[in-house]
């Protein structure tokens, strides 16, 4: 129909994936304050795992299986084995920002040296594709909506209703409170990282069956809209990343087909700095806490 | 001597120089005053293409095989120092808008977030310094007024990059050495402190940002006009990693650190190992190197945070007068 509503329908998918993602990132920074830049490149290596399991013949379920269950076990180990016991040594926010690039750098550069820097793509059948009011969906794209709509619903009955959820609460707003409470929050942040792996793992997968081909550094060029989208919500709240990727997925998408694709990007980086600059707490936030990272 | 290994050792000399340089820039940022400033490679990119267009001539003398803004024949040291003016002005204005009131950490998303437009931005507008394919055949400083052998010429250069090297150096122990440095590193420590004593918290932090961009845009010009070359794919940013891996092995906060990182990281690591004989698939080297880098960084976080040269902790003496009384 018009190239408007076409590019409305590549934003919602864009705002799907998004989605699952920054809610998982912004998780993992609400809980323990660590801005874990590797996010990305988990995500790449959670999209390999997928792919293994395509070639080797598994279907798409097994593969969404596989990815988030991989993002959660390699979240879970990145902070149990590694951000944490260097912030239990003393390195601060300052030094933790160095910690969490070294190990994006590795982990984007590992999954290159043993896949090499080529194109991949997911082996699945050909999807079907489907018309809505002048937006074209691939089953597999519906099937990005359906998982995205899935997670928020899962986080929010998690974060609302369960223990767990509360527990969680609790040690983002403050750790120290918590643990007097009689919460075990070295527990809860590891139940953290496994959620919130889980959605990253989700979110790689994702990202892999929208695109034709990935590649070793696919994960680490969408950490930026992540990051801005959970920026724009204001880190740590689950449901403002929730806006923001709609926000962020919905503008690049349309900024591309008004002004042109190679600037799609620098939109969403663009809503990020502005945001940063006149609200860093987020349009969500009340407060700009100045925490420290927790272990 | 042969011919060959004088290209080589003069060739690492240079790239030395020019990785000195830099680190000495970052250093001032990050290591004396505590910015995460993960765009630094950017100012150095600036200072590369400020010296590229005014030593190139206008874009339509060759041809115009390649497209460019303010062509200009600048005569030898004109070019560099614009392109420390160039680093220091940009620097500025990208320090207005990210060094007030924000969290360090959201200071370095947003060093991240503009090293990334700034590579989008160059890549896409080709009028501005000719796109992805960047810009080539930049004259080298003198070459034509010399007449020296090839050979000569390298060491003439290695020769200017010391003593440019120098220069920076002088300037650098000036600040670190000067209550303003003693103020900067109280502003990394505690930055509330800072200013309950009346200092200018976010003008000090301009003040090393500013002078770190100019030391940034300067290597970047030497680098440029050396190699005669320069790309989007030159100054991606793990480029800026690179630099404070070496800053932070050498020692954040010490400016002979930053010097032995710089010898470590960026020479011994990533242009010494560059005429190792290839193995595996082309590509697998570089992913390796990286991944080294990475690894080595975490190893110093953990095994020794404050780097081979730690910054040297100040004391001062008791003044008379101030003993306890036995």
């Amino acid at each position: 129909m018009n190239i408007y509503v076409l590019s409305l329908g590549f934003g919602l998918i864009t705002a799907s994936i998004l989605a699952i993602a920054s809610v998982g990132f912004t998780l993992q920074f609400g809980v323990t304050n660590i801005l874990n830049l590797a996010y990305g490149d988990v995500m790449t290596g959670c999209a390999f795992v997928a792919y293994l399991v395509t070639r080797a013949g598994g279907s798409l379920p097994e593969a969404l299986i596989a990815g988030a269950g991989t993002g959660a076990l390699a979240s879970y180990g990145l902070n149990r084995f590694v951000y944490t016991p260097f912030v239990r040594r003393g390195t601060r926010m300052f030094g933790m920002i160095i910690v969490t690039i070294s190990v994006s750098l590795a982990l984007q550069n590992g999954l290159q040296a043993i896949f090499k820097a080529t194109f991949f793509s997911l082996a699945l059948p050909r999807p079907s594709s489907y018309t809505f009011a002048g937006m074209i969906f691939t089953s597999q794209q519906l099937v990005i909506m359906g998982l995205a709509v899935a997670a928020m619903l899962l986080v929010h009955s998690l974060l609302s209703w369960t223990k767990l959820g509360r527990a969680m609460r609790a040690t983002a707003a403050d750790p120290e409170l918590a643990r007097s409470c009689g919460i075990a929050t070295d527990r809860v942040i590891d139940l953290a990282w496994l959620l919130s792996g889980a959605l990253c793992g989700t979110a790689g997968v994702a990202l892999a069956l929208n695109v034709t081909s990935f590649t070793s550094t696919a994960g680490g060029q969408f950490l930026i809209p992540i990051i801005a989208a959970a920026v724009l919500g204001g880190v740590g709240q689950p449901y403002g990343a929730m806006i923001g990727a709609v926000v962020i997925g919905l503008s690049a998408e349309l900024s591309a087909a008004v002004i042109s694709p190679s600037y799609k990007e620098v939109v969403a980086f663009l809503i990020l700095i502005v945001v940063l600059l006149i609200r860093p707490q987020g349009i969500f936030a009340e407060v700009a806490t100045q925490k420290e990272v927790v272990a | 001597m042969s011919s060959s290994m004088q290209f080589y050792i003069s060739n690492l000399l240079v790239y030395l120089a020019v990785d000195v340089m830099a680190c000495l820039g970052l250093n001032l940022q990050f290591g004396v005053a505590g910015l995460i400033n993960l765009a630094f490679i950017v100012f150095q990119a600036a200072g590369a293409y400020t010296a590229a267009v005014l030593t190139l001539g206008p874009s339509s003398s060759m041809g115009g095989f390649q497209s460019y803004v303010l062509g200009a024949h600048l005569p030898f040291p004109l070019p560099l120092l614009a392109a420390a003016v160039v680093g220091g002005a940009l620097s500025y204005i990208v320090g207005l808008v990210a060094l007030r009131r924000l969290r360090t950490d959201y200071q370095a998303m947003v060093m991240l977030v503009i090293s990334l437009i700034a590579t989008t931005v160059v890549t896409n507008a080709t009028g501005l310094f000719n796109g992805s394919n960047g810009l080539a055949l930049i004259p080298r400083p003198l070459q034509s007024v010399l007449g020296l052998s090839p050979v000569g010429y390298q060491w003439f250069y290695v020769a200017l990059s010391f003593a440019c090297t120098m220069i920076v150096w002088v300037v650098v122990r000036r600040i670190t050495g000067s209550p303003l440095g003693r103020t900067l590193r109280a502003v990394r420590d505690n930055d509330a402190a800072a200013m309950s004593l009346g200092k200018n918290v976010t003008q000090m932090r301009l003040t090393a940002f500013v002078t770190g961009g100019a030391i940034a845009g300067f290597s970047g010009a030497i680098l440029a006009q050396y190699i005669s070359a320069w790309s989007p794919g030159s100054w991606l940013f793990p480029e800026s990693f690179v630099y404070f891996s070496a800053v932070i092995v050498g020692g954040a906060g010490n400016n002979m650190g930053a010097v032995v990182g710089a010898a470590l990281v960026p020479v011994a690591f990533l242009e010494a190992t560059r005429y190792i004989p290839q193995f595996g698939y082309p590509g697998l080297v570089d992913a390796l190197q990286w991944v080294v880098v990475g690894l080595l960084t975490l190893a110093v976080m953990w095994f020794r945070p404050r780097g081979v040269f730690p910054e040297r902790t100040r004391r001062f003496a008791r003044t008379p007068g101030s003993e306890p009384r036995p």
